[in-house]
């Protein structure tokens, strides 16, 4: 159910990476990845990407359709994740979820908004209307990104994570209406005005 | 050789931006002539809305469609309208799940129906049905090229919603190539 195919960005550093779609073989990367993660970065994540088990769930949830998974490639290793979640049933389907990690060498370069455009395009093209994602208030980096590609932040929950080191920390909710780009649409098809014939 | 094509339906369901595709894919991406005049008259009362198209090899001098070739209608009302007007020996393309074919079809004309509504909401968005009924066109008609036509899709819908479109007109455009092949099988 989710489309395919790669493509090639540059950066504004000039350097290029490939976003394409996460296959089986990528396990092992994929692991090597996460556990590169330096702890503070590890710090804001909701799970133990650590963990091989979390590897075999995204894995898991790509084979069984509920995630649209994609990774950042440089020199065959893995410099980069983002996922979107399309809920299958229930009243949100309208409504994706995503997340973003980028390894730490490869943050402030543009690549987070690179994954979150592509993202944000699939998005479109499954007809979802609107976009969300979870961000830890002190996240300002990844908050910024995400604002610079349209979310804007739609609530605040006090003291909803507690961090690995047991802290507990406000959680941001962002929200990109992506329903708005069909009202260009909506306006040529709507062909009964007098002035139309 | 010209070829008159009359598309008809509810206002709303894209009518006029399906008979715009189809002249734009035979015009600029095809290299032929193409008019496009959008309904006037007592037909575009209400809420119905029609365009008339022709395509041709050499300029057009009469833009107005009388007898079109072929009938795309998205609409009973369209239908009973219309259907009076096409050729003998014409084609009738009909959204299956609004339009029953009955009497009044002329002599030698075929049919062929793609359920356009219920595909384009498969795919997420009803809005996307007329682009369906320019993927069943190009692949039942062949009057303008699959590719010409996709580019045309791609050219006239908003920034951001292209990919949708075009899985709409590859929906259409396989369900008419699946019905041709289906057609070829029993008459062989």
């Amino acid at each position: 159910m989710w489309p395919e195919g790669s493509s090639r960005v540059s950066l504004a550093s000039g350097q290029e990476v490939v976003l394409r779609p996460l296959v089986e073989a990528d396990a092992e990367a994929l692991h090597r990845f996460f556990v590169a993660l330096p702890e503070e970065d590890r710090l804001f994540l909701e799970d133990d990407v650590t963990q091989r088990a979390f590897v075999e769930r995204l894995l898991a949830e790509k084979q069984a359709g509920q995630a649209f998974t994609l990774v950042a490639e440089q020199r065959g290793e893995i410099v980069g994740y983002g996922a979107l979640y399309r809920p299958k049933y229930g009243w949100s389907t309208h409504v994706g979820r995503v997340r973003l990690v980028v390894a730490r060498a490869w943050q402030r370069r543009g690549l987070g908004s690179a994954l979150l455009r592509e993202l944000v395009r699939k998005a479109q093209s499954l007809a979802l209307d609107k976009l969300v994602a979870e961000v830890v208030e002190d996240q300002e980096g990844a908050l910024r990104a995400f604002q610079r590609l349209g979310f804007q932040k739609e609530a605040v929950l006090s003291d909803h994570v507690r961090d690995i080191t047991g802290k507990k920390r406000d959680l941001v909710i962002l929200a990109n209406d992506t329903s708005h780009i069909w009202e260009h649409m909506e306006a040529l098809v709507a062909d009964f005005e007098p002035s139309a014939g | 050789m010209r070829t008159e094509i009359r598309v008809g339906g509810l206002g709303g369901q894209g009518v006029i931006l399906c008979g715009m595709i189809i002249g734009k894919a035979a015009a600029i991406h095809d290299g032929k002539h193409a008019t496009l005049i959008q309904a006037f008259g007592p037909e575009a009362r209400g809420s119905a809305a029609s365009a008339q198209v022709t395509l041709a090899d050499e300029p057009i001098g009469y833009p107005y469609v009388r007898r079109p070739d072929v009938l795309v209608v998205m609409s009973p009302d369209a239908y009973t309208t219309f259907v009076p007007t096409l050729k003998e020996g014409g084609l009738l393309l009909y959204e299956s799940e609004l339009v029953v074919p009955g009497n009044g079809l002329p002599a030698g004309a075929k049919a062929y129906g793609v359920p356009a509504t219920r595909l384009a909401e498969e795919l997420g968005r009803r809005l996307v049905m007329n682009i369906v009924m320019v993927g069943f066109f190009t692949a039942t008609t062949k009057l303008v090229s699959y590719e010409a036509a996709r580019k045309a899709v791609l050219d006239s819908v908003p920034r951001g919603t292209e990919e949708l479109n075009l899985k709409a007109f590859e929906a259409g455009y396989s369900f008419g190539i699946k019905l041709l092949g289906e057609e070829g099988n029993r008459v062989a």
